[in-house]
């Protein structure tokens, strides 16, 4: 395999494939090599852990055909550390040469054979919106358990609703329900888990106008302009969420998106642990935001609100209180409440497309 | 103290036998005769030594300490780099601060903690042999001496009991309960605790952290 290609072209295309490289110690060493593949002046570059696989094609100006699988990190360092323009990358037996002005290594590769057999995209191919899918994604994938003890909750859960596309996503202490009126890419009655750190970063990925959906029976494949990102999808029962959002409240608070987060992150500094919670003790013309911790001590603050219903304090765990207000871009949100103890609702003021589901915490 | 960098090497015949070739290290001759050998590397116990009761003889080029068991450590000197002496005096003791010092804060804000309707009367009550950590009453009203621990040892157990021998002699306090609270408590320890009437509570400190808050779930 021999091409030349611009360094940024390449280290762009590295950059998006390495994010599927496996990271974990254990794994297979082949699953930390970017597989190199060249046919005419087409590259394509794939990371994978078995879970997520990403390919990205560039055009490069081929001169032999080939395959090569080299170190995915020490391949990405050295091509981002020469000089901007051409580089001329030369694979032979087992090494393979990087050329880029007066620079030039050898590195050692992979053997090309033991790189896994990559799942071959299937099922029928659905547009979506990208810009809307990636921010609804970023809303939604937040709220996705990261503990594999329960795989289920990992996922992000597509399901046609109304004509549109929903997203909901649950580590069992909050909850997100983002709706996309009007994106039917599913049939109804049709809903699929997919894992959300295959959306995580398929949001990190270049932009392009849409991505086109893969559905096949076990695997999803997501393609963006130059990039397809596939994953496995994850099988089970979701849970049934509609019981959990409560059917109305007695409680409102509407407070500034951006004074609620600054005054979160403040208070917050206090909480060194993932355990300590914000207390908000909210009365009708404010409320009282409050981090009591032993070690540390005591941070409060109050900010300016509107507030209809009873006095109360209520405690959250900060950063998932601020995960749901970072989801939510409206100038103003709506807090609300049942009791001190009982799910509690967060949503733009304007709007309702998206729902954020936290649980309080119970302080004595 | 006495101080001694020397090249040498060294010679143990006991229970087995083992030999140091020659190289610089440093000998030390503590006021209580023990005599050990170390070598410049990290802060790790000896490479030899010798406990009491034990007897340094010291002959030209060469010390020879033996103890009753018939064990002997032979130090042959090459040369003698440094040889000082130096009187440390009564050592105080060493004072436990970070995580001992942060349970009992931490076990005085709940002390429930430990024992269901458990709480505080005074931190570092003073008995006359020394201050318990925790005084406390139960939800019957009985006296509670907490000692706390990071690691509870036989050690541990053995001044508590030795505080409740103390506190039973008030009568305001008797009779009065034992909680060994620690990270760890060893199963002698804990062998121990019971034959004397002690309760042995084992504390999570990042769970105590938390004491008081509750994460509850969705579903």
């Amino acid at each position: 395999m021999k091409f030349r290609c611009e360094r940024d072209v390449f280290l762009e295309a590295l950059s998006a494939a390495g994010r599927a490289v496996a990271s974990r110690s254990g794994a297979l060493p082949v699953l930390g090599g970017v597989r190199l593949a060249l046919s005419g002046d087409t590259l394509k570059a794939t990371g994978t852990d078995l879970d997520v696989t990403i390919t990205v094609e560039a055009a490069v100006s081929g001169g032999a055909d080939g395959v090569s699988v080299a170190p995915a990190r020490l391949l990405t360092d050295i091509v981002r550390a020469v000089e901007p323009g051409a580089v001329v990358l030369e694979a032979e037996a087992d090494e393979l040469r990087i050329a880029s002005g007066r620079s030039h290594f050898t590195v050692r590769t992979h053997p090309s054979g033991d790189f896994p057999r990559l799942p071959v995209p299937s099922g029928d191919t659905l547009s979506l919106p990208a810009a809307e899918l990636f921010e609804a994604l970023r809303q939604v994938t937040r709220a996705a358990s990261s503990e594999d003890s329960r795989p289920i909750l990992t996922g992000v859960l597509m399901a046609a609703e109304a004509g549109g596309l929903r997203l909901v996503a649950t580590d069992s202490y909050r909850l997100a329900v983002r709706d996309l009126p009007g994106v039917g890419v599913l049939a109804a009655g049709q809903s699929v888990l997919v894992p959300s750190r295959a959306l995580s970063e398929l949001t990190r990925l270049p932009a392009s106008a849409d991505v086109v959906l893969r559905l096949g029976a076990h695997d999803a494949t997501f393609e963006a302009g130059p990039v397809s990102l596939t994953t496995r999808l994850i099988e089970g029962e979701f849970p049934n969420y509609r019981q959990l959002i409560p059917s109305g409240y007695p409680n409102r608070l509407i407070v500034g998106r951006e004074p609620l987060l600054d005054a979160v992150r403040r208070v917050k500094l206090l909480a060194r642990d993932a355990t300590t919670p914000v207390r908000i003790a909210m009365r009708p013309t404010g409320i009282d935001l409050t981090v009591v911790t032993t070690d540390w001590g005591t941070a409060t603050e109050d900010v300016d609100a509107k507030y209809e219903g009873a006095e109360m304090t209520v405690a959250f765990n900060p950063a998932y209180l601020i995960d749901g207000v970072e989801a939510i871009a409206s100038d103003e949100i709506t807090l609300d409440t049942l009791d001190a103890l009982k799910p509690a609702t967060l949503r733009p003021t304007e709007g309702d497309d998206l729902l954020y589901l936290l649980m309080p915490v119970r302080v004595s | 103290m006495r101080l001694v960098i020397a090249t040498c090497a060294v010679d143990y015949e006991g229970r087995l036998s083992a030999h140091l070739p020659t190289a610089t290290r440093l000998l030390m001759v503590k006021a209580d005769g023990s005599v050990s050998v170390h070598s410049d590397d990290r802060a790790y116990k000896p490479l030899n030594w010798m406990t009491q009761p034990c007897e340094l003889r010291a002959e030209p080029g060469r010390w020879v300490v033996s103890n009753p068991k018939g064990e002997t450590l032979t130090i042959t000197i090459d040369e003698v780099h440094l040889d000082v002496q130096h009187e440390l005096g009564a050592d105080p003791g060493l004072q436990k601060h970070g995580v001992e010092a942060q349970l009992q804060e931490l076990l005085a804000a709940n002390p429930g903690f430990l024992s269901q309707g458990l709480r505080l009367v005074r931190r570092e009550y003073p008995t006359d042999i020394g201050p318990v950590d925790l005084l406390c009453r139960d939800a019957a009203g009985q006296a509670v001496a907490v000692e706390i621990k990071r690691r509870g040892e036989i050690d541990g157990v053995e001044q508590l009991a030795r505080y409740l021998e103390r506190l039973d002699l008030d009568g305001r306090l008797r009779p009065v309960r034992g909680i060994l609270a620690a990270q760890r408590i060893k199963p002698q320890a804990q062998v121990l605790a019971t034959a004397r009437g002690i309760e042995c509570v084992e504390v999570d400190c990042e769970r105590l952290r938390g004491a008081g808050v509750e994460r509850l779930t969705l579903f």
